[in-house]
């Protein structure tokens, strides 16, 4: 339930609109700030990354940020028994660790579009999507480790 | 086996078995999708006999005919135009759910493998065969609008419904049920249970 709301929540124009974009837009900004540094030949303007030399170029559109897997990660830890502090904690650390792994995506499918663009397709459309979930299967399965040393740390504490 | 093991063992042979399971359903993903875009077809056109004329596949597309032409630049009657409208619809945005499953499904230490890989191919193949009737569903929206939209005696979902299940099959269902599938189907396993038993 929590699922299809927040995904229901997130195709909403307004929310789109002033929520949606303007993180994707942050993220192209992130990613431009990360690569800028190495690559010269890297120029980026609004939430476009470009070569400056080949003219390749990469969009970064809504479906691109992560924000469906973040979606699914906050349905998994507030479907599971924990306390509201250790729920939020999880979200918390679990945004950043998709947000982490999808600036490593869109940086590195910059880098492969410049070079091949049928693997370019390939990894994009089929290879990245399975590692970010794979990324939020292991965040959430971390974090019923650390439920599970929390309790026993907890039933330690109360025996004694 | 302790818990870090399992765990530890699992994500091994997750990325382990990704490679040749993404290789082999790359060969193999033009066949795979046959039944699926033969299934949407007929059900396509027997739901919308006035608007679509056949989905074909093209190795792992699929091609959409519809009863439409094009007059300057407009959708018309086939009739009135000299060919149809059509759009190709790539089958792997929704099948490469298959391989994610196999690597998690062979990755989980389990007392039986088989049964349980293939009631979860089936499952998944279920919503793939759905998903790709949503992608036909939102390139009819979207190439013909009113056409496609407001025929007249025949149900079609309203215009919010078909992009939300486009967006639900392409954005999540791929990647999400390949996952919850195999957390179902591995409820029992070692490392599940080591999860589980102690943080719920």
């Amino acid at each position: 339930m929590v699922l299809a709301t927040l995904f229901t929540l997130e195709m909403l124009t307004p929310v789109q609109e002033h929520v949606i974009v303007p993180f994707t837009g942050l993220l192209a900004q992130l990613s431009a700030a990360i690569v800028l540094p190495f690559d010269s030949s890297v120029v980026a303007y609004g939430k476009i990354l470009q070569f400056g030399d080949s003219g390749f170029a990469v969009s970064i559109e809504a479906g691109c940020n992560g924000v469906e897997a973040t979606i699914v990660l906050v349905a998994a830890v507030l479907a599971f028994p924990g306390t509201w502090r250790s729920r939020a904690l999880a979200i918390g650390l679990g945004f950043l660790a998709v947000q982490s792994m999808n600036i490593v995506r869109i940086i590195s499918l910059f880098y492969l579009g410049n070079w091949n663009l049928d693997i370019f397709s390939w990894v994009h459309l089929y290879l990245w999507p399975v590692l970010i979930m794979l990324d939020v299967l292991i965040v959430f399965i971390l974090y019923l480790r650390w439920l599970s040393t929390a309790d026993v740390e907890e039933l330690a504490v109360s025996n004694g | 086996m302790d818990e870090k093991h399992h765990l530890r063992q699992f994500l091994l042979f997750v990325f382990a078995l990704l490679i040749p399971c993404f290789g082999l359903w790359t060969i193999a993903s033009g066949p795979l999708g046959l039944p699926a875009i033969g299934l949407v077809n007929i059900m396509l056109s027997n739901w919308f006999p006035d608007v679509v004329s056949a989905l074909y596949s093209q190795g792992p597309e699929g091609l959409l005919l519809t009863e439409f032409g094009e007059l300057n630049g407009r959708p018309v009657s086939s009739a009135l135009s000299e060919y149809q409208l059509g759009f190709t619809l790539d089958t792997r945005i929704l099948s490469y759910s298959i391989p994610f499953y196999t690597a998690l499904h062979f990755a989980t230490r389990k007392k039986d493998y088989l049964a349980g890989y293939l009631q979860g191919l089936l499952l998944l193949y279920v919503l793939l065969v759905f998903g790709l009737l949503c992608l036909c569903m939102k390139e009819l929206m979207v190439v013909l609008g009113p056409l496609f939209l407001e025929q007249k005696g025949v149900f079609v979902p309203p215009a919010s419904v078909i992009a939300l299940l486009y967006q639900l099959n392409v954005l999540l269902v791929p990647t999400l049920a390949p996952a919850a599938i195999w957390a179902w189907q591995s409820r029992e396993s070692p490392l599940v249970i080591s999860l589980m038993g102690k943080a719920a």
